[in-house]
């Protein structure tokens, strides 16, 4: 019994409100049929290609940033390699640089060999050439005195040697021939 | 002409032969051939006669020993010179003796080519070689 007299008395409130506020379920039924008619038409042609605009920046920023990510990666990837590159060509060098120093070095080391060898051996002939010209010298030295001292014994004897000792001495060559 | 040059060869020779007798050329058989050439008148007598000319003295020479002296030489020892070289070549060798004052003193003996010498001169070169 109580509870029937609390049901009338709660529609009976809302009764009183509806007349109080002015409400009329007609017109809140227009109200929003026409408020779904209009939040189609904003959802349709206005919001729907705000929506698809933003959606499309949203990704183009998206692949922009990516873009951007993998340049980044790119780049310091691109770095590395030429990091690596400088650090491996001047490696390169260095051993280029060592081998030319120890080349020219054995280069060095060869041409001055060689001279010291072409040297010794100018000094070899110069002085074998010295000790050929002395024995010439002495040689002609030596011939020549002997021809000076026959020369002048030819002429002593041809002064000196008598008619009798030239006979003697034919006498003694003629014995020695005859017993050839 | 080398043919004729080789027939001239062969005849100086073959006349040469002819005027040896016991390794020794006979004055006698010399001038038979002269004779014989002079009547027959062979072909190139001339030349003929110019390579008969120099085989005879080349023998002469052999058997010449060519004397060199520088002072006196008595006969005896041209004799034993004459003797010595005839035992050494076997053949009569005969001496004519040359002066040469360049000698000095001692012989020196040519026969054919070789040369035999006991000189001053000679004694004096060999001096100068070897010093």
């Amino acid at each position: 019994m109580s509870l029937l007299l609390a049901t009338t008395d709660a529609s009976s409130k809302l009764h009183a409100l509806q007349t109080q506020f002015g409400i009329e379920g007609k017109y809140l039924l227009m109200q929003v049929i026409s408020f779904s008619i209009l939040a189609f038409v904003l959802y349709r042609f206005f919001f729907k290609p705000v929506l698809a605009t933003v959606d499309d920046r949203t990704r183009k920023i998206d692949a922009g940033l990516k873009y951007a990510e993998e340049m980044k990666a790119q780049l310091a990837s691109t770095q590395q390699q030429t990091e690596a590159a400088l650090k491996e060509a001047q490696q390169k060098a260095q051993v280029i640089v060592a081998e030319a120093q120890k080349a020219s070095k054995e280069f060095s080391d060869k041409q001055q060999k060689e001279a010291i060898e072409r040297s010794a051996s100018l000094i070899a002939k110069a002085q074998e050439a010295i000790e050929l010209e002395k024995k010439k010298m002495l040689a002609e030295a030596r011939t020549e005195i002997a021809r000076l001292v026959v020369a002048t014994t030819e002429r002593v004897l041809a002064k000196k040697l008598t008619d009798a000792d030239r006979a003697g001495y034919n006498e003694s060559a003629a014995r020695e021939l005859a017993g050839v | 002409m080398a043919a004729a040059a080789k027939q001239i060869q062969l005849l100086a020779r073959q006349l040469f032969k002819l005027s040896v007798v016991d390794g020794v050329v006979s004055p006698d058989r010399v001038a038979g051939v002269l004779q014989y050439i002079e009547k027959s008148a062979p072909a190139h007598s001339v030349l003929a006669l110019k390579a008969y000319r120099r085989l005879i003295a080349t023998e002469l020479a052999k058997c010449e020993a060519l004397v060199e002296h520088a002072g006196a030489v008595t006969a005896p020892a041209l004799g034993a010179i004459a003797t010595s070289m005839t035992k050494k070549y076997g053949r009569t060798i005969t001496t004519t003796t040359r002066a040469n004052p360049k000698l000095l003193a001692g012989l020196r003996v040519r026969v054919g080519d070789d040369i035999y010498e006991s000189s001053v001169s000679s004694q004096l070169a060999t001096l100068s070689v070897s010093v």
